[in-house]
């Protein structure tokens, strides 16, 4: 019997250790400047995070899980989509460990491998976003607020606070426009929302 | 400071008894009847006397662990089996050959040695028919005995295993006991010096210490996808190091590693075939107890195979 | 003044401790005995592959104080001896000694026991099978493993290697309840020196925490870590199993809550430490108060005073780092050379 084999192993996932490897954390070391190694395993940025009541992972554990190089979780985990980047973490760990930025990356890295976000609208939001500054140079809140409820087919979410919006001056019909936007254009190589790099 | 984990068989046991009280095994009379009358053959073949008592009740093991009742019946079916050694066989020590009837008799003795009120509440209980606990009779296991007359064993040998590879599967009650054990409860290995004395070839596999996955039934109560896992690694390792046979000094692990293997192939684990009986049977095998005696019948996995290997098959 | 200077001092244990109090004692011109039990000074450190927080070489360290010895003329070394009896009497002890055989009888003013400590007896353990497994060392073989690798006697292929931190310590089943105190230290140097000596090599730490409370231990253990990259796991080991020749590691990632698993070729266990037989004979040989677990105790407010004109130094008193054992030595040298000013 060998025992790679054996029907046993499907239902005993011990970890390997010992075949994981440092890749991912090299990897995040290289592009992100953040050496997770430096870790003190101490949880404070998980105890301040603002969003860990609905994170899968906490920041702590996304750390290790990057020690252990569990890749497939990382980019399939929810707290991806759910981080609100506010920096509380990073502002408060002791190691000056980014987690934000590593966020950041993984985000990227799940895009770019075509993983699909487990918050859709979250995704959907990103993209009209940086699509509007593609096109004008600059966000425009009225279009990008129509365009991401027709997209993600709320269509009257928020609806009662339009007009008010719109006759305080909040909401210009008129959406802000860069003079040089070849320049802008240029700098998104390739387009937001197609797969390649995303920046 | 503590007081030492691992003595000598002759410090927990003293001298060779002449005579002892065998105490019974619920598991083992139904299961593996062959057990009890292999025991008590070996021993006679020592020349030690066995008596045992018809009133003996269950170990109260199951009382406990099936959860039907309070722990203070337990305690008081103790204190009743053990007040019967005591009384009718004053001075006779008292030999389980399940890890479980001497796990919980020891340990339940224990407690009611160490707290007078629960001595007493079980002395009321069993006082209505008589009986009375002191707390003197001793409780060992009978693979103790085995190891204190190895050299007695060795020399009584008439039908040596020739060098069949046998492994042991020691069982968790017996090993996870804290004090006064005769040997590490993680890397004990005076079975398989008993093994070498009989003339078979000690096999370590990797995942021996692993529970057997009976406890109490529940390789039949729970789903088979909980316990086959167990078992098949357990007996993938095994069956790795090439293992013959298995022994065990306990009829729940005997049932547990046996009785489940036909369904472990029929799930797509091994097939094993590994034989598992007591270790008394392979004593009694290897001292030329009459193999009706040793009843090999009850057996789900054949041990013909083993029979052949040392001139005992059905062609013979 | 000077004629105090004529009693004499007796010294018990040639380690580290015992060597420093020597060296301070003659320095100021005191006579002293210095008594050990091996065919050398040194004691522990001569075992010792390297050293931390500076990973200075042990072997510096018996050399120059020998030659300090020389100098000052004041210290006679007795290896091969043990002190074999005593008797109170005024100003002192007249103490037996057994030299190399011989008996010797003297007069002495104080005395300072720097008997040191041993490592735990790991059979207790049959889980992580010290004594079953070729390949699993106490810390204390370990170091003559990696001096062995350091000298050019290398393993073929880099080692995966393996440290059990607190085996023993923090342990209450097994009668050691408390932290040994340099196990987080040592551990760490040699899981550095692992890595120094085979960069492709692996070795993981096991721990529940690293206590690193001393100049430069932080450092120490980050610097193992974040540049050496040992790989530390949270999480105390259950079992050890042989394995087509190596060694399965289980375990739980407490930080991750996941069951892990590792393969090692090495293993080494940090054991608890507890007062060596010397020291036990000694405590009782003069007396001596000692804790629950023997190690002896001294005064209240007393950092090296066990009692009038006996002082201790070292790991005897508690497991002590070198440099512990140092400040303590010279210490109990500076407490010996008070009591025998007050002397008459």
């Amino acid at each position: 019997m060998n025992a790679t084999t054996s029907p046993v192993n499907q239902y005993f996932k011990a970890l390997q250790l010992d075949e994981t490897d440092s890749s991912l954390s090299q990897e995040i070391l290289e592009n992100c400047g953040v050496d997770i190694e430096r870790c003190l395993e101490c949880g404070k940025c998980s105890g301040g995070c603002s969003n860990t009541h609905i994170f899968d992972f906490t920041p702590r554990k996304i750390v290790q899980m990057i020690k252990i190089g569990d890749e497939k979780r990382l980019l399939h985990m929810d707290s991806l989509w759910c981080c609100v980047a506010c920096h509380l973490c990073v502002d408060r760990c002791p190691s000056g460990i980014d987690i934000p930025r590593i966020m950041d990356y993984l985000r990227e890295k799940a895009i770019t491998k075509g993983i699909p976000a487990t918050r859709p609208t979250v995704e959907l939001f990103h993209n009209l976003m940086l699509d509007q500054v593609h096109k004008k140079g600059r966000v425009s809140e009225l279009y990008l607020i129509l365009n991401y409820n027709l997209k993600s087919r709320q269509y009257l979410k928020n609806a009662e606070l339009g007009p008010q919006m719109f006759f305080k001056g909040k909401l210009n019909p008129i959406p802000a426009r860069v003079k040089k936007m070849d320049q802008v254009r240029r700098l998104f190589r390739p387009k937001p929302g197609q797969k390649g790099e995303a920046r | 400071m503590n007081s030492p984990r691992v003595i000598t068989p002759q410090e927990r046991l003293g001298t060779k008894p002449e005579k002892v009280f065998l105490f019974r095994s619920c598991t083992g009379s139904m299961e593996y009847p062959g057990t009890e009358s292999a025991i008590k053959e070996v021993l006679k073949k020592l020349g030690i006397e066995v008596v045992m008592d018809p009133d003996q009740t269950c170990c109260s093991g199951y009382i406990l662990t099936c959860s039907g009742h309070t722990p203070e019946a337990s305690l008081a079916v103790t204190a009743r089996n053990l007040s019967i050694v005591e009384q009718r066989y004053a001075g006779l020590d008292m030999f389980c050959f399940c890890n479980g009837c001497f796990g919980y008799n020891t340990e339940l003795s224990h407690i009611l040695k160490h707290h007078p009120a629960y001595m007493k509440m079980a002395n009321e209980v069993i006082g209505q028919w008589g009986y009375e606990y002191k707390g003197q009779v001793r409780i060992f296991h009978v693979q103790e005995l085995y190891y204190l007359l190895l050299d007695e064993i060795r020399a009584k040998v008439v039908r040596p295993l020739n060098g069949l590879r046998v492994a042991s599967h020691y069982g968790c009650h017996y090993l996870a006991q804290q004090y006064g054990l005769l040997d590490d409860g993680d890397l004990p290995t005076f079975h398989e010096e008993i093994f070498e004395a009989l003339g078979a070839t000690p096999v370590f596999y990797k995942e021996r210490r692993m529970c057997c996955g009976y406890a109490v039934g529940r390789g039949f109560t729970h789903k088979e996808s909980v316990v086959q896992p167990h078992l098949g690694r357990k007996l993938d390792s095994a069956k790795e190091e090439g293992v013959e046979l298995i022994t065990t000094t306990c009829p729940g692990c005997n049932v547990a590693l046996d009785r489940e293997q036909n369904n472990l192939a029929a799930r797509g684990f091994g097939p094993y075939n590994i034989p598992v009986i007591d270790l008394g049977q392979l004593i009694g095998l290897a001292l030329g107890v009459d193999l009706d005696k040793l009843g090999f019948e009850a057996n789900t996995i054949p041990l013909d195979g083993v029979l052949e290997r040392i001139g005992l098959g059905k062609g013979a | 003044m000077g004629v105090h200077k004529e009693q004499l001092t007796l010294v018990i244990g040639g380690g580290a401790a015992g060597i420093e109090a020597a060296r301070v004692l003659g320095q100021a011109g005191y006579p002293v005995v210095l008594v050990e039990k091996s065919n050398r000074l040194g004691g522990v450190l001569n075992q010792l592959a390297s050293s931390f927080p500076r990973w200075e070489d042990p072997a510096q360290f018996v050399e120059p104080r020998v030659k300090d010895f020389e100098k000052c003329e004041k210290v006679r070394i007795l290896l091969e001896s043990t002190v074999s009896g005593c008797q109170k009497v005024k100003n002192g002890y007249q103490v037996k000694i057994d030299n190399k055989g011989v008996a010797e009888e003297l007069q002495v003013g104080a005395v300072i026991i720097a008997t040191g400590f041993e490592l735990m007896d790991l059979s207790g353990y049959g889980e992580y099978g010290h004594g079953s497994f070729a390949n699993v060392f106490n810390s204390l073989e370990f170091e003559a493993v990696l001096k062995q690798w350091a000298a050019g006697n290398k393993p073929e292929k880099p080692p995966v290697v393996a440290f059990f931190k607190c085996v023993g310590s923090r342990d209450r089943s097994k009668g050691y309840p408390y932290c040994s105190k340099i196990c987080c230290m040592y551990t760490a140097k040699q899981a550095g020196l692992v890595k120094d000596l085979f960069p492709d090599g692996r070795s993981y730490v096991f721990y529940m925490d690293y206590r690193a409370s001393g100049k430069e231990y932080e450092e120490f253990v980050r610097s193992v870590i974040e540049d050496k990259h040992v790989r530390y796991v949270r999480g105390r080991p259950a079992k050890v199993l042989p394995e087509n020749g190596r060694l399965l590691i289980r375990c739980e990632d407490t930080l991750m809550g996941v069951p892990v698993e590792v393969r090692a070729d090495y293993i080494v266990l940090a054991a608890a430490i507890r007062p060596s037989q010397g020291t036990a004979e000694m405590a009782q040989m003069f007396g001596l108060k000692t804790d629950a677990y023997g190690f002896i105790e001294p005064e209240p407010f007393e950092a090296v005073k066990v009692q009038e004109r006996v002082f201790l130094a070292g790991s005897c008193g508690f497991a002590v780092e070198t440099l512990g054992a140092l400040q303590q030595g010279a210490a109990a040298a500076a407490q010996a050379i008070a009591v025998l000013h007050q002397a008459d």
